[in-house]
């Protein structure tokens, strides 16, 4: 069976009627039609060996010490293969240490299976999100696909690169190297580990692992060790990057993009029902039997912010949300190639399920992806968030900071040359990362989050470009 | 009718077509334990969840385990089995139901989401002293 890509160069070859050599063809064609944002989705060959930033402007705030580290998909192509979407490529841990004024950049790839069956083949053959299984591939255990390419959090005293499907690679804090896939218990082993754990004010960290109709609910010490797992069934099998909790409960929004059969590559397997609407399943943490759920129009979404109550026992929760699953069917498969076609682009939107049972949204107009929160609040709190989307373009470019009990936002804009990434607090300040598509480098910004509209207060600049991250943690020193 | 009697007791005295074969396992997570294996000899069995020919458990000693199986009847046979760590006989599994204890093929051929089919695990039993090696990672 013909893949994406595949089908995209041999309509290439029909076309041209090109008697290149293939490989030599799709390499000059690339070259010349690749847009500028291209940088975002390009190839590093290897581990960055640490080096310093170059200081822009501004000054690192003093009590700005610790880490921010990164992850995201950094290795797409092999030989003549690619991997056929992006969310595919092989995780990259970027570590940004901030320390006595300076910034240094090293970054690494996790050591998965993966990665090791591919680089001793020198091509892409296992399967993914949505890249199909090719010649060669080894597939024994769902830990043998895992890209550990999305998020990394720290828990006592190691890394965990994470991804959705699989199980957390352990990482050495201060090499970046890899230890492995965690088993936190013999029968959990390669359990899927979703790549947004919630995390407690105390520390404690919730996540949910998927299969079908079944969720696998874990439950963490703050020094990440296991503290308690249980199985519960779903009303429906839906696709899930991520889910939300309050101090009460978890809430777990089931968008009717539902997984209706088993089979690789994992995309392939989801239909798209928006008639069947959106259920929002609440469930109390001390007791998992005690659910309740209610039901919203059709959403799509990737992204959540941390949920809270109010007084009347009203649970609110925002999100990045998109009308239908395009980004993820077509639009992210598309950018590997440098396309860019129709998409729809985020918006930020409250969700508020009563105690009657009624569920509400409330859209703002504000484009909007990679929702954070400050850490460990509780009560109503600002939405740091990424934005700026525009039509011309994927990726957003700047900062935007929300407020729901205002009703209004803050924004700032790093301009058309900028792709922005997604940005953490870290204390007073938000730290993160742009791709300078100019200067063709890596930049890190460091923001007042109560400021966000001044701009960076301190900006450095990379010696290298190095692909658009998902997600990250800052880690105080 | 006496060479009817005659083919037929020649026959009778000899033994039909008869082929052995030994199957060798190293395995890799601890040097202890015993294989589970089931022996096949069809296809349709092997590939749609029928019944092996043949069932064995042997044990663990030093990462190393045999099973001999005699009396085959000449012909292609596929081998299943797995690393039983706990010795409990039962395939571990998690509270999804995916194995956690090592498995292999015969031929080593490696799954691709699934079992291997017949068309890579299957091999030729001619003979009375086939062996075949499998390792168990």
């Amino acid at each position: 069976m013909l893949d994406r890509r595949e089908l995209f160069r041999n309509a290439l070859m029909a076309g041209l009627g090109a008697s290149l050599p293939a490989e030599a063809m799709a390499a000059g064609l690339a070259a010349a039609a690749q847009p500028q944002w291209a940088l975002a989705l390009g190839d590093v060959e290897d581990d960055i060996a640490p080096r310093s930033l170059t200081r822009l402007h501004g000054r690192l705030p003093q009590d700005l010490a610790g880490t921010l580290y990164r992850n995201g998909p950094a290795l797409f192509r092999r030989g003549g293969t690619a991997v056929n979407h992006w969310f595919d490529g092989d995780g990259l841990v970027r570590a940004y240490a901030c320390r006595d004024g300076e910034v240094t950049l090293r970054a690494r790839f996790v050591d998965t299976t993966k990665r090791r069956v591919e680089s001793g083949l020198g091509r892409i053959v296992q399967p993914g999100f949505a890249t199909p299984a090719r010649a060669g591939a080894v597939v024994a255990s769902s830990d043998d696909t895992n890209a550990a390419n999305t998020h990394v959090i720290a828990a006592g005293g190691r890394l965990l690169a994470l991804w959705e499907a699989g199980s957390a690679h352990a990482l050495d804090p201060a090499t970046l190297a890899t230890s492995g896939p965690v088993t936190f218990r013999p029968d959990l082993k390669a359990m899927p580990f979703l790549a947004h754990p919630r995390i407690e004010a105390s520390g404690r960290i919730w996540n949910l692992g998927l299969s079908g109709r079944h969720a696998w609910v874990w439950r963490l010490s703050a020094s990440g060790t296991f503290e308690a797992g249980q199985l519960i069934t779903m009303p429906r099998a839906s696709y899930m990057h991520d889910f939300t909790m309050t101090q009460r409960h978890l809430v777990i929004v089931l968008q009717p993009w539902l997984h209706e059969k088993a089979s690789l590559p994992f995309s392939t397997g989801m239909v798209w029902r928006p008639e069947q609407g959106t259920r929002v399943l609440v469930i109390d943490k001390d007791d998992l039997t005690r659910q309740r759920v209610f039901e919203l129009p059709a959403l799509f979404f990737f992204h959540l912010g941390d949920g809270w109550e109010d007084r009347g026992g009203t649970i609110h929760f925002d999100g990045a949300f998109d009308d239908s699953p395009l980004f993820a069917t077509e639009t992210a498969a598309a950018m590997v190639e440098g396309r860019y076609p129709r998409t729809e682009r985020p918006l930020l939107k409250l969700i508020s399920l009563y105690p009657d049972g009624r569920a509400r949204i409330s859209a703002t107009s504000t484009t909007a992806e990679f929702p954070r929160n400050p850490v460990g609040n509780a009560g109503p709190r600002p939405t740091y968030h990424v934005g700026g989307y525009r039509p011309e373009r994927p990726f957003a470019r700047s900062i935007g900071r929300w407020d729901w009990q205002r009703g209004r936002g803050a924004e700032y804009d790093f301009g058309a040359h900028q792709i922005v990434e997604e940005f953490v607090p870290a204390g007073r300040w938000l730290v993160g990362t742009t791709i300078n598509m100019t200067a063709r480098a890596t930049e890190f910004h460091v923001l007042d989050s109560h400021h966000i509209d001044a701009g960076p207060v301190a900006s450095f600049r990379a010696d290298v470009a190095l692909p658009h991250s998902f997600h990250g943690s800052w880690v105080a020193a | 009718m006496k060479i009817i009697a005659l083919i037929a007791a020649l026959m009778a005295a000899t033994p039909a077509a008869s082929a052995s074969l030994t199957v060798s396992f190293a395995v890799t997570e601890v040097p202890t334990g015993q294989i589970m294996l089931s022996l096949y000899d069809s296809e349709t069995a092997h590939d749609r969840g029928g019944k092996p020919a043949r069932v064995a458990a042997v044990a663990v000693k030093e990462g190393k385990a045999v099973a001999q199986f005699d009396g085959l009847a000449p012909g292609r046979y596929a081998v299943k089995s797995f690393h039983d760590v706990d010795g409990d006989g039962k395939m571990a599994v998690t509270p999804f139901g995916m194995p956690t204890e090592p498995f292999a093929f015969s031929n080593n051929a490696q799954p691709q989401g699934g079992p291997p089919a017949w068309a890579a695990t299957s091999f030729a039993v001619e003979g009375d002293a086939v062996t075949h090696s499998i390792t168990i990672r």
